[in-house]
């Protein structure tokens, strides 16, 4: 027996891209699951609080338009945090051993363990957002919560959200040890991103204490700009600086993780 | 396809691995050739498994010279890996995924193309007599089933070499011999075979060529039979007493002077180590001694670890 040529060395794109692989069959496990939170969810949020507290607040309090048309944007962008808080918590810590070890598995073959983190991003800050988060934003259209067609990059900013969150969540769980520190992950990370982000008031509205936790948040800065492409306001920060900060927090992220799943996966 | 038995697959000079303080491996030279199954064996802690990872480029080397199919761990890891097929200690099967699928999204790692996958699949679960739970969860497999599993994963890029890491540890003894006859049924086939066992049986039926490792060094090399030629005498006379405490052996088998090669008092019974079973055997009923059981056996590479190391293999290094 011997290796074939196809089983030498991958690319970087080719590598990322075989790994990803695996989350997509799992996702094929798992899809129904997603309907909840892609469809059903945004339509509790929207009938709950986009119509239910909405009918207590009048347009001036939300820049002119409604309620509903105020929070739909976040929406989008919210949703891609909660998904984040399935696919990059416990699959993540559980890769390493405790629950099934899908990273070392991969580590055996040949790609590294950089391919084994692209391959996961992939899945999580590109495959996810832009199909589930299309759902919602289909989803919510049916509620007349859109007045053009730029509603459409409500996706993207999403995407953008997730991409600047997702490898701060991968290298925080690559480090942990105990599956009893992933409450923590949703109580200091997921928690107060979804909660300090203006989706469903301003944010100016919060205590002057509180901002800089609202400035950090990358649901924020992915908010901002998806109710500017859907509202047709203007952004607090130039869309640019909003973009920016996303990308240094994405780069930055995805050096942190790098470098944990690098010592993880060598022994 | 002939198979050269003089290629050298794998080559290991004075490999060394340290954990900070700690040194797991401590300067071990080897040769694996193409086509022979060859065994790392030792207690646990012996540093067999860290070996292992070495071989498997996927543990750096902290001092010393390995090199795989004439490449470079350090530099060539990706493309050797993809000649290795490899079967971790704990399996690392996905939970969630089916029998079929862990084996097909195993092979898309090494870029099998999805038919070739499909079909090598098919091939391998009927191998490891596991067609008929092709879409059963993993949760649904006993263990050995499991371990069968991990083995058909790794021969889906149909490696060079396979490195199987206690492939029979914590199976039970009728999973254990399917197992057995899977992996002999693999050397026939001519796959290389690299497998670190703490099982001595193990070692004896499956090993063209082994080392026994012991704290991190190697201490003795050959084939199994050279081995027990070497290290040990042809035969072992076993002397148990029921009910005896460990001190009481240690006097008793003062009393044996001068009968076999050696005597060695061990917790749970005397070992007498001779040529001759038989003789030793009449000897030992002269000297009165009463044991509750007396077995003249052949000597077996259990033996040759108690007498390199002054140890059993079960018990733990620490």
């Amino acid at each position: 027996m011997s290796g074939t040529a196809a089983t030498a060395a991958p690319g970087p794109a080719a590598a990322a891209w075989r790994a990803f692989q695996l989350q997509l069959t799992l996702y094929r496990h798992t899809w129904h699951g997603t309907v909840f939170s892609s469809v059903v969810l945004p339509l509790l949020y929207m009938i709950s609080i986009g119509i239910g507290v909405g009918s207590y607040i009048e347009s001036g309090a939300t820049g002119g338009i409604t309620y509903a048309e105020f929070i739909a944007p976040g929406l989008v962008c919210a949703v891609a945090v909660m998904m984040l808080g399935g696919d990059m918590v416990y699959p993540v810590f559980g890769g390493y051993k405790e629950w099934g070890g899908a990273y070392l598995a991969q580590r055996a073959t040949p790609l590294r363990p950089v391919d084994i983190l692209n391959g996961h991003l992939l899945y999580a800050v590109a495959f996810r957002p832009l199909t589930a988060c299309t759902v919602v934003a289909l989803v919510l259209a049916g509620f007349g919560v859109y007045t053009s067609a730029w509603a459409a990059l409500a996706v993207p900013a999403a995407a953008a959200v997730s991409a600047a969150f997702a490898p701060w969540l991968f290298a925080w769980c690559s480090s942990l040890k105990n599956d009893a520190m992933l409450n923590a992950v949703f109580r200091f990370a997921i928690m107060p991103v979804m909660l300090f982000s203006g989706v469903f008031f301003p944010a100016e509205q919060m205590p002057g204490f509180l901002q800089p936790l609202v400035w950090a948040s990358p649901l924020w800065h992915g908010t901002e700009l998806a109710r500017a492409a859907t509202a047709g306001f203007g952004t607090a920060l130039p869309p640019a600086a909003h973009l920016a900060y996303l990308a240094v927090l994405a780069v930055g992220g995805w050096l942190a993780a790098r470098r944990v799943i690098v010592r993880r996966l060598s022994f | 396809m002939p198979v050269d038995e003089n290629e050298i697959l794998v080559r290991a000079h004075g490999l060394r691995k340290r954990y900070g303080d700690f040194e797991a491996v401590r300067g071990v030279d080897f040769e694996i050739r193409r086509g022979e199954a060859f065994g790392f064996l030792g207690a646990n802690g012996a540093g067999k498994s860290t070996t292992m990872r070495m071989i498997g480029c996927v543990s750096e080397p902290s001092d010393g010279a390995l090199d795989l199919f004439g490449l470079d761990p350090h530099t060539d890891g990706p493309a050797i890996r993809a000649r290795l097929g490899v079967v971790p200690q704990d399996n690392t099967l996905d939970n969630m995924l089916t029998v079929f699928e862990n084996l097909t999204v195993y092979a898309g790692y090494f870029g099998i193309k999805r038919r070739t996958a499909a079909r090598r699949a098919a091939e391998l679960l009927e191998f490891v007599q596991l067609t008929a739970r092709s879409r059963d969860k993993v949760d649904d497999l006993s263990g050995g089933m499991q371990r069968r599993l991990a083995i058909a994963r790794s021969l889906i890029n149909e490696p060079d070499l396979a490195l199987l890491d206690e492939p029979t540890t914590g199976l039970d003894p009728q999973a254990r011999h399917l197992l057995w006859e899977r992996l002999f049924q693999l050397k026939q086939r001519g796959v290389s075979i690299v497998l670190t066992t703490h099982y001595m049986d193990e070692a004896e039926q499956l090993c063209d060529r082994l080392v026994i490792m012991d704290e991190g060094r190697i201490i003795a090399s050959g084939s199994p039979r050279e081995l027990i030629d070497t290290h040990v005498t042809k035969e072992v006379v076993e002397l148990r007493y029921g009910g005896l405490h460990t001190t009481d052996l240690a006097d008793i088998a003062r009393t044996l002077d001068g009968i076999g090669s050696q005597v060695e008092a061990l917790p749970d019974r005397i070992l007498v180590y001779t040529d001759d079973g038989d003789d030793t055997t009449a000897a030992l009923e002269a000297r009165d001694v009463s044991p509750t059981s007396v077995l003249a056996r052949r000597a077996t590479l259990e033996d040759v670890f108690l007498r390199l190391t002054g140890r059993a293999l079960g018990e733990d290094d620490g």
